[in-house]
């Protein structure tokens, strides 16, 4: 294969492997702190890059132009939004069912994640067809032989990569990531040390879900397209990505979500039909949640015995 | 609970099932959408005041009092309900499907009810069903019965198939494998041509023995029925043998293998109890019957397309069991009939279906997690003195 | 005297943490072996160790003279190892007489045909298995013998730890691992519990015990043999009484000099 090419794969596969590490990450953060597999993480995505369209319709309708304050603008009202409504699912759907068999907290989200999708679906204008997203990131690129990285894919990357190491440094060096971390693994003693564990459950999930908006809109900006259900098979990938690299680790999400832009970059090369990337990915994943069943760098225990 | 079947048990058991027949003869046969929403608020309302004064329990242990009393009741309440509506094609294609919804839900209660395995992907194994019969009917001389039976056999294998790799691995993977595969089939159908692609696939009627489903049933006295009669036979018949079977496990030594599984899998291990065995076995036949469910559905819908069997299907499927109560394959048919013909009906809420469905669930899983017929504990035969 | 059961240099690690160091232990026919030791000295690994949940670093564990180590937990069932569990491990929602055939499960028929078709044989079965349950449950306490077809839920703490016990002997175990049987039970509740141990020993003297205990009271009536934990490393071996005079245990349980 010309390098060129190869190289615009492996582009593309970085990209996409970032907006995976963000959403797995999330997952990854839900399942330690708590225990629960939050199924609507993907539709959160979409509802974040919904909110920033609606932004952008907003201030653009108020005359703001220019591109950078559109692009921060939006992004950051769609993540203060989506750590608003992560919050809320944990204080609302998920805290009081803790004491429930998992499967109904993996019901409850599940079914949630349906009604984001139909909510809008059916109360955002037109909200069944796929809506165009501006271009607002700068489209110059930087060439070199066949092979062009445009200025929006770098940028992407470094915000990506960004929020991810800021996640991790607020998880590992500040007060609150302890808290996090103590709740994650005792949370009757996190509790006896003095830790509100519903508070800190509340802000896990907001940090997780501003993640997820980041994501949404990073996606958004680079696909500049995004439809209602653009979350429910993100949110797929990105929980496998989670498993397969070892859920309640940071790390493993962050390699689990590279791993399968990786596969799904192989499966388009490889076959003909465009859908069997995905089946091929899948595939992949099973085959290695088989071999590993605790993930590849491993899940945190759970159980007592 | 008392010891023997009292004599009182039966009247309450017979008012009950005629009560439901009763408002389901009321949905069907009800033209205009106001009426229908003021029958739905009716029974909404009613549920509570059937709590409250007891008789929604007292119902429950009445129709569980003798053994074959609940299907004998509902096959009966069924068929009376189609003889009376014999002449509407609308009223007896809803009867057929929800009787095969019910097959389908079975199945998964099986699955998930009783084993715990979660399974999102209930639509896609009832089109390998649908697809199997309508590609041996279409294309074999195959006796349309065994392309019934096939269909189950197909699902079946694609299950076992699915749940080999997840058998190590905890609850929330198999959710994540039933998920994934219910969304890829939808795109797997679309991309086959062999298999009609997004345009779909024609479907033969049925045909047993020379008698051809997809004309009207000869009754006596000449009275007219519409063709969808014979389907509902059919359909009804699958769904009190499903019944059957599933009641049968769940009142057995292996549905208490399966309780085992759900509950704890580390203290069966530790009891001996083989738990990949009895995980391979709901999940498989549970599938058997959702493939066959979904054969008799294509041959009766005569044709079938990829977008029957999407994700939102699935979770349908998994709706109308916890509504009727998770671990009750009673509680099925009530959620079935309920989810099933209200959206017909009213017409006004169709586009909304799956919004509200998704609240529905919520607001059960937070505040009624039991659903309308909780489950019961195991009785393991005709009841007689209690130990 | 052939043991029993034999537990050779077991060593089970959790990443850098060893919970059980090279473990020697002998069981031997018909005996009660006390297993004494403060918090997370190992204890409980070593019955996980010995019923297959958790897979050993080295050493063996044999079992009648075979060799069960790193066997499946249905396989170390199959071979006569019956235990109980620190947190109470019922279905609550079962009801006592299914959470006692979950104990059973080896001695009963799980064909597809007998369940499904034989419906009269399968309710002989069930006939059976009752009058087995209810002769065992009544061994602890008559009433708890009539509570057959209750949800293990209704029940008070004790009676569901001996619905446990019952759950683990009812199969016909040639070993019983009991984990801490007393835990959370007031002072009344533990002499009842000792009485049913004591019940245990006369009706079924073939058995051998491995008891979990922290009530010492318990350990010094019932056993008749002592072995003491401490960081996963055998301290003492002996009878209670010169166990609990020893020096180095007294440091590790009450830290004095």
């Amino acid at each position: 294969m010309d390098p060129a090419v190869a190289g615009q794969y492996v582009l593309n596969g970085l990209m996409l492997g970032m907006i995976y590490a963000m959403v797995a990450v999330g997952f990854t953060l839900f399942f330690g702190v708590l225990d629960v597999i939050k199924f609507s993480h993907g539709d959160v995505v979409m509802a974040g890059a919904f909110t920033a369209l609606a932004t952008l319709g907003g201030l653009s309708a108020g005359g703001v132009v220019s591109a950078a304050v559109l692009v921060v603008a939006a992004t950051a009202v769609a993540v203060a939004a989506m750590a608003l409504l992560g919050a809320l699912i944990a204080r609302t759907l998920i805290l009081p069912l803790r004491n429930a068999p998992s499967l109904n907290t993996l019901l409850i989200t599940l079914m949630l994640g349906l009604a984001l999708r139909e909510a809008v679906r059916l109360f955002y204008p037109n909200g069944s067809n796929p809506k165009p997203f501006p271009r607002l990131l700068p489209a110059d690129a930087w060439s070199a032989g066949g092979f062009s990285l445009r200025a929006d894919s770098a940028i992407l990357l470094v915000a990506g990569l960004s929020a991810i190491v800021a996640v991790h440094l607020i998880i590992h060096r500040t007060r609150l990531g302890l808290a996090i971390r103590a709740v994650a693994q005792d949370p009757e003693t996190a509790r006896v040390m003095g830790v509100n564990f519903e508070a800190v459950v509340m802000i896990t999930f907001g940090i997780g879900s501003a993640l997820a908006a980041l994501a949404g809109v990073g996606d958004a900006l680079y696909y500049n397209e995004i439809n209602f259900g653009m979350g429910l098979w993100l949110g797929v990938i990105g929980f496998s990505a989670a498993v397969v690299g070892g859920l309640g680790s940071l790390y493993g999400a962050i390699l689990g979500g590279f791993l399968f832009a990786a596969l799904q970059t192989v499966g388009a090369i490889w076959f003909a039909v465009p859908a069997y990337k995905d089946v091929f990915a899948f595939g992949a994943v099973i085959l290695l949640m088989a071999w590993k069943p605790t993930g590849l760098i491993a899940e945190k225990s759970a159980e007592r015995v | 609970m008392s010891a023997t079947p009292g004599r009182s048990s039966l009247p309450v058991a017979v008012a009950g099932v005629a009560a439901c027949a009763a408002a389901c003869w009321a949905f069907l046969e009800a033209e205009s959408q106001w009426v229908v929403a003021a029958l739905a608020a009716g029974v909404l309302a009613a549920l509570p005041v059937l709590d409250r004064t007891g008789l929604r329990a007292r119902f429950d242990a009445a129709v569980h009092a003798r053994r074959a009393l609940a299907p004998a009741l509902v096959v009966t309440a069924a068929f009376a309900l189609a003889l009376v509506l014999r002449d509407s094609h609308f009223a007896l294609l809803m009867l057929a499907s929800v009787a095969l919804y019910v097959t389908v839900c079975l199945g998964l209660t099986l699955q998930f009810g009783f084993a715990g395995i979660a399974n999102f992907a209930g639509a896609a194994f009832f089109g390998i069903g649908c697809y199997s019969a309508a590609i041996l009917a279409a294309n074999t001389a195959l006796p349309h019965l065994l392309a019934v039976l096939a269909g189950g056999l197909a699902a079946a294998a694609v299950g076992s198939v699915l749940i080999l790799p997840i058998l190590r691995t905890r609850g929330h993977y198999a959710a994540l494998v039933t998920i994934a595969f219910g969304i890829l089939f939808r795109t797997f159908l679309e991309v086959n041509d062999v298999l009609g692609g997004p345009q779909g696939l024609k479907v033969p009627g049925m045909r047993i023995l020379g008698w051809s489903f997809n004309d009207p049933p000869p009754l006596p006295g000449g009275v007219e029925a519409s063709f969808y009669l014979n389907y509902v036979i059919v359909a009804v018949a699958l769904a009190a043998g499903a019944f059957v079977l599933v009641k049968r496990i769940e009142s057995s030594w292996i549905g208490l293998s399966f309780d085992a599984v759900r509950l704890d899998e580390t203290a069966a291990a530790v009891c001996g109890i083989d738990i990949a065995r009895w995980k391979i076995l709901a999940f498989v036949l549970g599938n058997f019957l959702a493939g066959t469910a979904g054969a008799v559905y294509a041959m009766m819908s005569g044709f079938i397309a990829p977008n029957s069997f999407t994700f939102g299907d699935s979770l349908i499927l998994v709706s109308i069991v916890i509504l009727g109560g998770v671990g009750n394959p009673l509680g099925v048919i009530p959620a079935a009939l309920l989810l099933l013909i209200l959206p017909e009906k009213l017409q006004a809420i169709q586009e909304y279906r799956f919004l509200i469905y998704a609240v529905l669930v919520i607001l059960i899983l937070l505040y009624r997690p039991q659903g309308l017929l909780p489950r019961r504990l195991r009785e393991y035969s005709a009841p007689g003195p209690r130990p | 005297m052939s043991a029993v059961l034999t537990a050779q240099g077991l060593t089970v690690r959790f990443g850098g943490l060893t919970a059980l160091d090279a473990l020697d232990l002998e069981l031997r026919p018909r005996e009660v072996l006390g297993l004494i030791g403060p918090n997370g000295s190992g204890k409980t690994t070593f019955f996980n160790a010995l019923t297959g949940l958790y897979r050993p670093a080295a050493g063996r564990v044999v079992v009648d003279g075979r060799d069960l180590t790193g066997a499946t937990p249905q396989a170390i069932s199959r071979a006569g190892v019956a235990r109980t569990f620190q947190r109470s491990r019922l279905c609550l929602s079962l009801s006592v007489f299914d959470n006692l055939m979950i104990g059973d499960h080896r001695n009963l028929d799980h064909g597809l045909w007998a369940n499904l078709v034989r419906r009269r044989y399968l309710a002989r079965q069930v006939g059976q298995a009752q009058a087995r349950a209810r002769e065992l449950l009544a061994i602890f306490s008559a009433p708890l013998a009539g509570r057959m077809s209750e949800a293990v839920a209704a029940l008070s703490m004790i009676d569901r730890r001996r619905v446990e016990i019952c759950r683990a002997l009812i199969g016909g175990p040639r070993i019983l691992l009991l984990d801490e049987p007393s835990a959370g039970m007031t002072h009344d509740e533990t002499h009842e519990l000792m009485a049913d141990l004591l019940a245990v020993r006369e009706k079924l003297p073939s058995l051998a015990v491995i008891l979990i205990e922290h009530e010492m009271n318990v350990i010094e009536r019932v056993t008749g043999r002592c072995m003491v934990l401490n960081y996963g490393r055998k301290i003492r071996e002996g009878s209670y009484r010169e166990v609990a005079a020893d020096a180095q245990v007294r440091q590790a349980y009450l830290g004095e000099d």
